[in-house]
This record gives C-alpha cells, sequence and structure tokens, in this order.
C-alpha cells in the first residue's frame, strides 16, 4: 500500500486515490507469479497427495484405493532397493561428499597458488547438462575405451571390468560420478569463511592455536549454517538423482542402483498414475523429514554470530 | 618438526587440489581429445592426444544428430523460458522487496517453499496439465514449465537485489509525477541488473541443461531439444566412438562458451542456488 519505511525515515505520504491504485498495481505484477504457483506447483503436490491413494490410469477418473499403492511399494523389490540406496546415497552425500567440498572450501580460503585455477576448472561438471555428464562417466567406466580400466591395467595387465554392469562395482562406480563435485557447497561455504572477521583469528592467534584448531574450533563452526545448507543440497540432489542413473546402469545390475524416480518415471509410462505420485509424495516427504532433521540438528534458525 | 608437519600438511592440500582439478577438469579434455582421433586410436590408447585435427566426428554428429534443429530448439526454449522467468519475477520480487501490502510474508513464504519440492514429485501432474492444455509435444511446453522452474530461486535473488536499491530513487522518481510502471520500469529495473544477470545465468544453464520434462513432455525429432538429444546418441553411433565423442563435445561447448564469458555471473549463480530460503 505504502513503500516501506527505512531505518528512521519517515514514510512519504500519498492520497488514498494513489495509495488503491499502487494496490491494484502489487496484485497485477504479483498476478503471473501466483498463476504459475498454482498451476504448477500448488495443484500438482495437491494432486500428488490425493492421487497417491488412488487407483489411476489417466484415461478413466482415479478411483480410491487407500494405502493400496503404499502397500505393494513397500512390497516391491525395486522400491525396497531404491529406499536403501537412497539412505547409503543421503549417508554419503551428507558425510564424504559434504566433507569434501568444505576441504576445498578451507583450502581455497587460504589463497593457495593456482587457487583460482582450481576454483574455475572445479565448476565445470556443475555447468554442463547431467545428462552429458553421466554420458562421459559411461564411457569413463566403458571396459575397451574406458579411462578407469586403463589406469587399472597398469598395476594389473588384463584386468577388465564392465563396472557399470556388474555387482558390487556399479554401485560404487555410479556414487564416483557426483561424491567430487561439490562446487556449490564449497562457494557457500566459502562465502561464510570469508564473512568471519579477522580479530577472531588474530585473537587466537594470539593465544597459540595452530592453523588446523583455528579451522576447527573457530571457522567450521561458524560455518555451520552453510554446511548445513550444504548437507541438504547434496541429499536433495541423491533424491532427485535421474540423469546419473538413466544413462549409466538404467538401475541395474539386476537392482543394485535402482531408484525412487526411475520407479516413478517408469509408472508415468506405464499409465500407472495412482502408483507414480506415491512415489512422488515418498520424495516429497523424504525431503522435509531431511530438512527438518538437519535444521533441528544444526540449529540452522539460529543466527550465528 | 613443526616444519615437517607444516611441510606435509601444504602438500596434502596440493595434492588434494590437484586431484579436484584432475577429476573435474579431465573427463571433459578426454572427450574433446577423442573426438578428434580416429576410432582405432581410441581403441588402442585412450590417453594418447590426437596426431591431428580429424572433423569427420563432427561432420557425422553435426548431421546425424540434426545439431541445427536441436540447438535451435535449445536455444530458443532456454531464452525464452528464461526471458518470461525474468520478466514475472522480477515483477514479482520488486513488489515483495518495495512494498507493504497484506499477505506480502505468506506470499513469499509459499514462492520460495516451492524449492522443496523434488522435480519428479510433479511429473505426473504437470505432464497432465500440459497435455489438457493441448501444448504436449510442443515447445511452448518447455517454456512454460522451464519459465516456472526457478521460481524460488529467482524470487530470492530478485528480491534481494530490489531490497539494496535505495527508496530515495523512487521517490524522487514520485516527486517528479512518475507512476507505478514507470518506477519499476525507469527507476528499480536498471538498478538491479546485477540481480538480473545473475538469475539470468542460473536460469538459462538450468533451462539449457534440462533433460528430465523435456523427454517427459516431447516427442518428435523436430522438438527434440540437445539434452534430450543424447538419449539417441547410442542408436546413431553405435561403436563409432569418434563422433559419439564430437557429438558430446557440441552438447557441451555451449555451456562451456556461456561459462567463459559470464564467469562472474556463474560462481554468483552457483552460490544463489545454494542459498535455501
Amino acid at each position: 500500500m505504502k513503500p516501506e519505511p527505512r531505518g528512521n525515515q519517515a514514510v512519504k505520504p500519498i492520497g488514498l486515490t494513489h495509495k488503491q491504485k499502487n494496490l491494484i498495481w502489487i496484485w497485477i505484477f504479483l498476478l503471473p507469479s501466483i498463476a504459475a504457483f498454482l498451476a504448477f506447483y500448488l495443484m500438482p503436490i495437491i494432486t500428488l497427495i490425493a492421487t497417491g491413494f488412488t487407483r489411476w490410469d489417466g484415461s478413466r477418473p482415479p478411483t480410491y484405493n487407500g494405502i493400496n499403492n503404499y502397500v505393494s511399494l513397500f512390497n516391491s523389490v525395486a522400491f525396497k532397493k531404491s529406499i536403501q540406496n537412497l539412505l547409503v546415497w543421503t549417508l554419503v552425500a551428507a558425510t564424504v561428499h559434504v566433507a569434501y567440498s568444505v576441504l576445498i572450501a578451507v583450502y581455497l580460503y587460504k589463497k593457495p597458488f593456482g587457487g583460482r585455477f582450481v576454483r574455475v576448472i572445479y565448476m565445470v561438471p556443475n555447468i554442463i547438462a547431467p545428462a552429458a555428464w553421466a554420458m562421459i562417466y559411461r564411457y569413463f567406466y566403458n571396459q575397451d575405451i574406458g579411462i578407469v580400466n586403463h589406469v587399472v591395467r597398469i598395476f594389473s595387465p588384463g584386468y577388465s571390468v564392465p563396472w557399470l554392469y556388474v555387482s558390487p562395482h556399479a554401485m560404487v562406480a555410479v556414487t564416483m560420478t557426483w561424491v567430487f563435485y561439490g562446487v556449490v557447497g564449497t562457494l557457500i561455504v566459502l562465502g561464510d569463511l570469508m564473512a568471519i572477521p579477522a580479530e577472531l583469528h588474530e585473537a587466537a592467534r594470539i593465544d597459540g592455536a595452530s592453523d588446523w584448531k583455528i579451522t576447527r574450533m573457530i571457522n567450521l563452526p561458524l560455518c555451520r549454517i552453510s554446511i548445513g545448507t550444504n548437507i541438504l543440497l547434496s541429499i536433495n540432489a541423491r533424491i532427485t538423482m535421474y540423469e546419473m542413473i538413466r544413462f549409466t546402469t538404467r538401475g541395474g545390475p539386476i537392482n543394485d542402483t535402482w531408484n525412487l524416480p526411475l520407479i516413478l518415471t517408469d509408472a508415468i509410462n506405464n499409465s500407472n498414475y495412482g502408483y507414480a505420485n506415491a512415489v512422488g509424495s515418498i520424495m516429497f516427504a523424504f525431503g522435509l523429514i531431511v530438512l527438518i532433521i538437519i535444521n533441528r540438528a544444526l540449529r540452522m534458525h539460529e543466527s550465528v554470530y | 618438526m613443526k616444519n615437517s608437519s607444516h611441510a606435509l600438511s601444504k602438500s596434502v592440500m596440493y595434492a588434494v587440489l590437484l586431484f579436484t582439478v584432475i577429476v573435474s577438469g579431465f573427463p571433459i579434455m578426454w572427450v574433446i581429445m577423442s573426438s578428434f582421433k580416429t576410432n582405432a586410436q581410441i581403441l588402442s590408447n585412450p590417453f594418447s592426444l590426437p596426431t591431428g585435427f580429424i572433423f569427420s566426428g563432427y561432420e557425422r554428429a553435426w548431421k546425424y544428430c540434426k545439431f541445427p534443429t536441436i540447438y535451435t530448439n535449445s536455444f530458443t526454449i532456454a531464452l525464452s523460458a528464461t526471458f518470461i522467468s525474468l520478466v514475472i519475477f522480477s515483477m514479482a520480487a520488486y513488489v515483495i522487496a518495495k512494498y507493504q501490502f497484506k499477505g506480502r510474508n505468506l506470499l513469499y513464504s509459499l514462492f520460495v517453499l516451492t524449492l522443496l519440492v523434488p522435480t519428479m514429485a510433479r511429473a505426473q501432474p504437470i505432464l497432465r496439465l500440459i497435455v489438457g492444455m493441448n501444448l504436449y509435444d510442443t515447445p511452448l511446453a518447455l517454456i512454460l514449465v522451464y519459465a516456472t522452474t526457478g521460481m524460488a530461486t529467482c524470487l530470492f535473488v530478485l528480491r534481494a537485489t530490489f531490497m539494496t536499491i535505495p527508496l530515495e530513487f523512487s521517490e524522487a522518481a514520485w516527486l517528479e509525477g512518475a507512476g507505478f510502471i514507470k518506477t519499476f520500469l525507469l527507476i528499480n529495473l536498471p538498478m538491479a541488473k546485477s540481480g538480473l544477470a545473475t538469475a539470468g545465468t542460473l536460469l538459462f544453464l538450468a533451462n539449457w541443461n534440462e533433460y528430465y520434462y523435456a523427454m517427459l513432455l516431447t516427442m518428435k525429432e523436430v522438438n527434440r531439444t540437445v539434452p534430450f538429444a543424447i538419449t539417441y546418441f547410442d542408436n546413431t553411433f553405435n561403436f563409432d566412438y569418434t563422433s559419439m565423442f564430437a557429438a558430446l563435445t557440441l552438447v557441451i561447448v555451449p555451456a562451456l562458451i556461456v561459462y567463459a564469458i559470464f564467469q562472474e555471473q556463474v560462481a554468483a549463480s552457483l552460490v544463489a542456488s545454494g542459498v535455501k530460503g
């Protein structure tokens, strides 16, 4: 209605008609975003949750079938394996993946020789299409031309393993396609590190603290929120990981690397919409639960300073 | 003693950084390098440098994957969607940042909470919506979906940008008799350039690289986008590694060019993509 007052500045008086006119404009400006929100977020989520409890093939209207979709999901081998994989990947994401990206942030913060170059190259995998990245990795693991086999052959001649198609290599191979790429996390932690006042470090140095001690006792605790964000981002990426599987193992061998997006997509392709939306609801719920747990554990809503 | 441990930790640091550069840079180098080698050279030694520049792989990739078509599709779709996003979300971000009205905080929270919805979770409802609008297998379907995908981060970045623009500029404009639209278009929007550039880069790259909805919502060859076209590389090239790597290079090069030109914006946009509401 009126411009927001800033600081101690008085609000500029505006006539009533002007105010009303502004109010109309405000809602006109919001309208496209509200429409987008309703059509592409709110309605889909309502549909998702509601039709997760129905049998629905798309041609006939959905019919309520209670928790049947969920029961058959929890009884299916692919789903059990997917949940197991999601939990393993979540654990790897929250530990190894995040630790690696934080380590790089701590190193880059020290302004090492070539640090800028490292940053530039480290960003590249996050810029190109995940589908292309997955394809590149598929050839990396290729039995004939793949780098992985060739490197192992240096040490053990004759070594030849189709990494993506045998158990247990496939799970490791798929995990490797993301575990060393965490530039988003690195950059947000680096931003927090840069924001730490220099006096804190000087005070610690006077007290005789080593570099490692400063990092561990001062810097990392002060980056609590960005590290938490980092964990959330990494886990969310695991929930929605599709191309990395679709273009490498396709869930195989047998169902070693199966995951929820694959089940959901299969169900859509088979016009099994109720089932697909039950899977979608589970993905959504998993994300929310992770968010709540991380928020609590790292007290992310409390300010650091 | 202290010095040697210092030297050790330093070497560990450089080893880790070197490792990072290799795992991030080498796969792409390898693809580009291999695209200039013959199939026999790729098979005999995947590490070897190309002996010359062989462009036959590119010729085949360009022709068989219909790069003129898929580049045009991807550019049109990514650019249009980015433009629409910037228009509608800058309008919303502007009024949320600069005006007080009932429901402001609620709306903003709802908009930003859209970040929590996993991409695929909305797949079936969106497929149905697009089919219902009679847009299935059209570029417009992807434009609409992409234009709304970046909602949360886009609003987040743009709202923060508009908040940094001092109100005095708008006040001066009002005194001069400028209306709501003029104050927005001529005063605030030009001053939000950096935020628009960050959000724009973020959106463009996300749209350019998007695979899932392209797969879900398009079918005909004429509507293929670049990432979706990758699906057909296997059948098209089938052991013709040179062409396969050439095609992959053609897929990643535009994103690399965007990165080379807008490095600062890309870095800023990566940070923005990581900031949760």
